[in-house]
């Protein structure tokens, strides 16, 4: 019998060395089977707390399990980027710059960060958000495009281009529950890391081509951006007072769309 | 030497199902199979067992699932012509065939002017629907026998089955402060005007609440009573019995008027079970001179 060589993560698809517990490079545990719903989505890996991963000469451990610490050590060089609030601490030598983002004002105006912050190595640095919830990590390979939830992300590796791409159509963008864009990070040549916080519990599931599901709009984390959204009201008729209507986002695959089981926005700006 | 065998049924101790003992969970209301006396606190009160992580209950020919530990979500596969009924703000996703409409509701100006959802919307199989609540916390599945009623308070109801018939009633539980003689008296509604009561009709049900942070249950004696934080109750046996007692600390002076000087307690009496939420929300009370108050409504002055 041939023995195993490599032991692949089922949520990243990385690959590990046979004697693995944790995937090197998201921290989900190998050892534990999947916690599958029947109705097919996956729990985001429970991260064991004090896992760690790494990522160029950089490593991030886990730390904390109702609300996470992303404790990042970084290499020479190597820098991470995030939204500012979410910065917990730091050491004293970790360099810290403004990234250059287009559409300053359009990002002002609708609600975005207006300034996305670089910290650069060597040192470490620590984020958290200020809500019970799960990190969640997403190893990207060469490649790959992620729309995220604005504001939901708490960092990305320096290798990962970021940017944003307006929500389409009036209806998503006022009943879409996250305003008119959405964060897009996209890789290369060049894998990356991103990422990100959900409030309460993650699940993520695997659409096929033209299968739809509907989602309350504020459960929206992260898709491929394969996934297209469109908020769709249904109307709830009582005689009395004529009606009222529940906004639902219906994602259409092909592609992975992640939800949060707590989405209520916390607003910590 | 012979091996021990595992009893031919195991019964519940927290809903009283009886099921295979071979199972992880309970089929009815999700709680682990043997549940140990260690769950109890010395003072009597009961931690409710958390659901396993995609825990399975049934009910009729559907299924509820328990995802998730933080903020869990309750995934109902709903067979055909099954129906469950819920707040609709508590929807997460559903498949694109689960049909959902508004359930006609009475007294529909009562519950507006109460802050009750003035909208109970239902969903009809076949198909997936899940529901969360936007807090950390347990979720509670309490499995009604036929003719079984329960109390809960408002806003802490998540999804019903369709032979869970729902109504509510007014709590009688309330008190006036007034500031000055020339102002009116402000009434306040401690754990709200209303209550929601659940009753299973000919055939048994499942009521899914959701509880802030941890529930802990007790049942109470005929005549016991304790006093709980208002905001803290969560659902009690119809035969419960609830009055208001203010607490007057010693060593203060009344006059100072602020909210140090008065404790504001709900005070629940037996025969029944009782359950509280270890998160819950602080009462509004301004401090000043109380103006009314319901006719059972106790004082301690220490």
């Amino acid at each position: 019998m041939e023995p195993i060589q490599r032991i692949q993560c089922e949520w990243c698809q990385s690959q590990n060395p046979p004697n693995a517990v944790t995937c090197q490079a998201c921290g989900a545990r190998l050892d534990v089977k999947n916690l599958v719903s029947d109705s097919g989505w996956r729990e985001a890996p429970r991260l064991k707390d004090m896992t760690e991963i790494s990522f160029g000469a950089s490593t991030c451990q886990m730390e904390g399990e109702i609300v996470p610490v992303a404790e990042v050590n970084l290499g020479q060089g190597d820098s991470v980027f995030f939204e500012h609030h979410v910065l917990l601490w730091k050491d004293d030598s970790v360099r810290m710059d403004v990234m250059s983002l287009q559409g300053g004002m359009k990002r002002a105006l609708a609600g975005m960060p207006f300034i996305v912050t670089i910290a650069t190595g060597p040192g470490r640095v620590a984020f958290s958000r200020d809500a019970t919830g799960e990190l969640v990590l997403l190893p990207l390979h060469p490649g790959m495009e992620m729309d995220v939830r604005e504001h939901a992300f708490l960092l990305a590796s320096h290798h990962i281009n970021y940017s944003y791409t307006r929500i389409q159509g009036l209806r998503n963008i006022l009943f879409g529950g996250q305003g008119m864009f959405m964060d897009r990070f996209v890789t290369t040549t060049t894998p990356g890391l991103l990422l990100l916080h959900g409030y309460g519990n993650v699940f993520e599931r695997k659409l096929k081509p033209g299968e739809s599901i509907m989602v309350e709009p504020g459960a929206f984390l992260y898709k491929d951006s394969t996934v297209t959204m469109n908020v769709e009201t249904q109307k709830l008729k009582t005689g009395l007072f004529g009606g009222a209507g529940i906004n639902l986002a219906r994602m259409t695959g092909p592609g992975r769309l992640g939800i949060q089981s707590m989405y209520l926005h916390h607003h910590t700006e | 030497m012979s091996v021990p065998t595992a009893p031919a049924r195991y019964r519940c101790p927290w809903c009283g199902a009886e099921t295979d003992p071979h199972n992880t969970s309970c089929p009815a209301c999700g709680s682990p199979v043997d549940v140990r006396a260690t769950v109890a606190t010395d003072s009597g009160w009961y931690e409710l067992p958390p659901i396993k992580d995609m825990a399975k209950l049934q009910f009729g020919q559907s299924f509820c699932q328990i995802e998730g530990m933080y903020v869990p979500v309750a995934d109902v596969e709903l067979a055909a012509g099954d129906r469950v009924y819920f707040t609709h703000h508590l929807l997460l996703w559903k498949d694109t065939r689960v049909v959902v409409e508004a359930m006609p509701l009475k007294g529909g100006w009562q519950r507006l002017f109460a802050g009750l959802p003035l909208i109970m919307t239902q969903a009809f199989g076949p198909g997936h629907i899940a529901f969360s609540r936007d807090e950390p916390g347990e979720m509670i599945a309490i499995p009604l026998h036929p003719g079984q009623t329960i109390d809960v308070r408002e806003h802490v109801f998540m999804v019903a089955t369709g032979s869970v018939q729902y109504d509510w009633f007014n709590t009688d539980i309330w008190f006036q402060t007034q500031q000055n003689s020339d102002d009116g008296p402000e009434t306040h509604y401690p754990i709200g005007m209303y209550m929601d009561r659940f009753q299973a009709g000919q055939q048994p049900g499942l009521l899914i609440l959701h509880g802030a942070g941890n529930v802990f249950v007790r049942t109470l004696q005929p005549g016991q009573t304790i006093l709980i934080k208002p905001t803290a109750l969560l659902y009690k046996d119809t035969a419960v019995n609830m009055n208001l007692h203010f607490e007057y600390p010693g060593n203060t002076w009344q006059s100072w008027r602020t909210w140090g000087n008065r404790y504001l307690w709900l005070r629940v009496t037996g025969p029944g079970r009782v359950a509280v939420q270890s998160s819950f929300t602080q009462i509004e009370d301004p401090g000043y001179n109380l103006a009314g108050w319901p006719y059972d409504t106790t004082q301690q002055q220490w």
